[in-house]
């Protein structure tokens, strides 16, 4: 086992959480961090060793929001590496929730999933009244 | 080998096994040539399936290459597109925020900071301008009622109502904003005080009569207004609003529903 990831939000950073025992790794918020690869490096670390030596399943719940382009391009490789272990056998989802009123979100989910075998819901969120 | 290949060189084999030509004297230099030849021909063959193999290798490794080169311009594609539609989200949401900075969200007028903003431009180009501007100041009367007697939803509907006549009656290059409450600020471009109090007065007279239907209730407002007109060399927003603002205030004090201009 490797060391969970708490990585708190920030204006510029969403918030990382991962749970090894889950099997679960979250992201919230809006990410154009200044150094994204340093914050990015960390989270493909963890999916890396998790795939590499674990058999369970394993989930990610997205609620991202604004992507500057190098997190847009770190994401891709995240799914890639997702797929490559579906494809291995490996048990694999993905939920990206979205504030309803900002379908514009939903539509570049989709565009993420596209190449994707996975299941992969993009699920709008509650809204609050 | 073809026929004739395979037919010739097994006469010359046999030629050279028969025992009754073992003695001729060319037997030496045919059984040597004969060896030479095939392995002359063993060599042919294996460069012929060394450069076989060869092309092939280098036709398999184009092949990837252009399949990673494929594979990574479809992901430097994907990449620009989805960053491109980050890129345009932003965009939308500043000019949203700048909609909400810029308005009224109720009534969707211009707000304070707008014509702010216009009035001190403007100041900056009175060089330029041939005609002065007219402020005008106005206020619907006795609104309070209105919010008292049906509440503030419906208050707030007639404000949206008021609105709407007083764009309709203004023309395209003057500017009305909402300036608090029940006050509106109107800039009439290239207007004289004169004419300002009569584009005001036909909008009060329509105001009034002009039914307001906001669910069940029907109800019609009058308004006071204050006019002031730019003079040159003074400050906008510190003085000709203040003259308007004074004028406003007589109009009230005067008795409501009615008109007051500031002479400067």
């Amino acid at each position: 086992m490797t060391t969970d990831l708490n990585i708190p939000g920030s204006q510029s950073t969403p918030a990382i959480r991962s749970d090894w025992q889950a099997g679960l790794l979250t992201m919230q918020g809006d990410s154009y961090p200044e150094n994204s690869y340093e914050l990015f490096d960390q989270v493909i670390g963890w999916v890396e060793y998790f795939i590499g030596h674990e058999s369970r399943p394993l989930s990610l719940e997205l609620e991202l929001v604004y992507l500057n382009t190098s997190s847009v391009k770190a994401m891709m490789d995240i799914f890639d590496l997702l797929e490559e272990a579906h494809l291995g056998g490996r048990e694999i989802s993905v939920t990206w929730r979205y504030d309803p009123r900002n379908e514009r979100i939903a539509e570049l989910a989709d565009e993420f999933r596209e190449d994707c075998t996975f299941p992969f819901a993009i699920t709008p969120t509650r809204v609050e009244t | 080998m073809t026929r004739e290949e395979t037919e010739l060189l097994s006469w010359i084999e046999s030629l050279l096994a028969d025992p009754n030509h073992a003695r001729h004297p060319l037997h030496e230099a045919l059984e040597l040539l004969y060896h030479y030849h095939l392995e002359e021909k063993a060599r042919l063959e294996r460069m012929v399936s060394i450069s076989d193999n060869y092309q092939r290798y280098a036709r398999e490794d184009h092949l990837s290459v252009r399949q990673r080169y494929d594979k990574a311009l479809r992901r430097q594609e994907k990449l620009s597109r989805i960053s491109d539609g980050f890129q345009q989200l932003m965009r939308e949401h500043n000019i949203a925020l700048k909609q909400d900075s810029t308005h009224d969200p109720l009534t969707g007028l211009p707000n304070r900071r707008m014509i702010g903003e216009r009035l001190e431009r403007d100041l900056n180009d009175a060089g330029r301008r041939s005609l002065g501007y007219t402020l005008a100041m106005l206020d619907i009367d006795h609104f309070k009622q209105i919010n008292d007697r049906h509440g503030h939803e419906t208050g707030d509907q007639v404000l949206v109502a008021i609105a709407h006549i007083i764009q309709q009656e203004l023309r395209d290059y003057d500017l009305c904003a909402r300036w608090g409450g029940e006050e509106f600020l109107l800039l009439l471009a290239n207007t004289h005080l004169e004419e300002g109090r009569t584009i005001v007065d036909r909008l009060r007279r329509r105001l009034s009569k002009i039914p307001i239907v906001v669910g069940d209730v029907t109800l019609s407002v009058t308004a006071s207004a204050g006019l002031s007109e730019h003079c040159a060399g003074e400050d906008p927003l510190r003085e000709t609003l203040l003259r308007a603002d004074q004028a406003l205030l007589r109009a009230k004090r005067g008795g409501r529903d009615r008109c007051c201009v500031s002479h400067g």
